[in-house]
């Protein structure tokens, strides 16, 4: 099915739930506030980053979000998380930023029912230059770029509407 | 003091094994969805069960169902993503004992367990 992109105004009420549910899950779980430092548009479908958690939403509109953590900041969320050091992005550390994302998504639930919106379980990817899934009409998904004591991340997204 | 701890998340019941270390409680068994969690349920005895919602196999809230059908009494503490009324409401009328919603500080997370598991650091 044909499908066009959702103007920018549509966007922001769809990504500020998910923007206000990363805060508090940062802040609640790992202790710290991260701070948003850009916003830009990726001109490929791979995230900047190494580890990544795509949600999809579907509702009146269909689109991807997806949670790019550097390989990094994934050994440090597991590390205060968990409270062990990793050397390596291992099924534990995959697992632990699953768990954050599934945190994430649960807590923007609630505000985007009201907008008519679901969201999915977390899929978990890793590895260099991994790409991700968006609706067709979605050629350069949009990035909020974060950093955060732990380390720098992303929250990444692209929606479409049917037409 | 034995608890048994269910969620698919191995993360999560490392958070809550750690605390409940904290809290001196070290016989802990785990289970990673409801099904394999009733198996343990039915096989020992247990004075606090904490249990996610959202699981493979068997979700928490028939977990929790099929064990008031057989204990009326033992206190369940469900900790979950899910925190829409209808859903706490759902919950408490198949028997949990109490609720946590995720994301959660450490302070709250031991707040819960010092209450019912019934010990402090």
């Amino acid at each position: 099915m044909a499908t066009a992109q959702v103007d920018s105004s549509t966007t922001a009420a769809f990504v500020n739930p998910i923007i206000s549910a990363t805060l508090e899950t940062f802040e609640m779980m790992l202790g710290v506030v991260p701070k948003r430092t850009g916003l830009q548009i990726n001109e490929s479908h791979t995230p900047t980053y190494d580890v990544s958690a795509m949600i999809s939403m579907t509702g009146q509109i269909k689109g991807t979000i997806v949670f790019s953590v550097a390989g990094e900041a994934a050994l440090n969320i597991f590390e205060q998380l968990i409270g062990d050091k990793s050397e390596s992005l291992n099924e534990e550390v995959c697992d632990a930023i699953g768990e954050v994302s599934n945190m994430i998504a649960g807590s923007a639930k609630a505000k985007l029912a009201e907008l008519e919106l679901s969201l999915g379980l977390p899929t978990m990817v890793m590895g260099r230059d991994h790409r991700i899934h968006y609706p067709d009409s979605v050629a350069r998904p949009i990035q909020l770029l974060f950093e955060s004591d732990l380390g720098p991340f992303t929250l990444e997204f692209g929606f479409a509407k049917e037409d | 003091m034995k608890v048994l701890l269910v969620d698919d998340s191995g993360t999560m019941r490392t958070i809550q094994r750690r605390c409940l270390n904290k809290l001196n409680v070290n016989e802990v068994v785990e289970a990673d969805n409801g099904q394999t969690g009733l198996n343990e349920f039915q096989s020992q005895q247990f004075d606090v069960v904490l249990t996610d919602w959202n699981m493979p196999v068997m979700d928490g809230l028939t977990f929790v169902k099929n064990m008031r059908a057989e204990n009326k009494t033992v206190p369940i503490i469900m900790i979950t993503t899910e925190a829409e009324r209808s859903r706490v409401v759902d919950a408490i009328q198949a028997g949990v004992s109490d609720y946590l919603v995720k994301p959660f500080t450490p302070d709250k997370l031991k707040e819960k367990l010092e209450k019912w598991v019934g010990c402090h650091v």
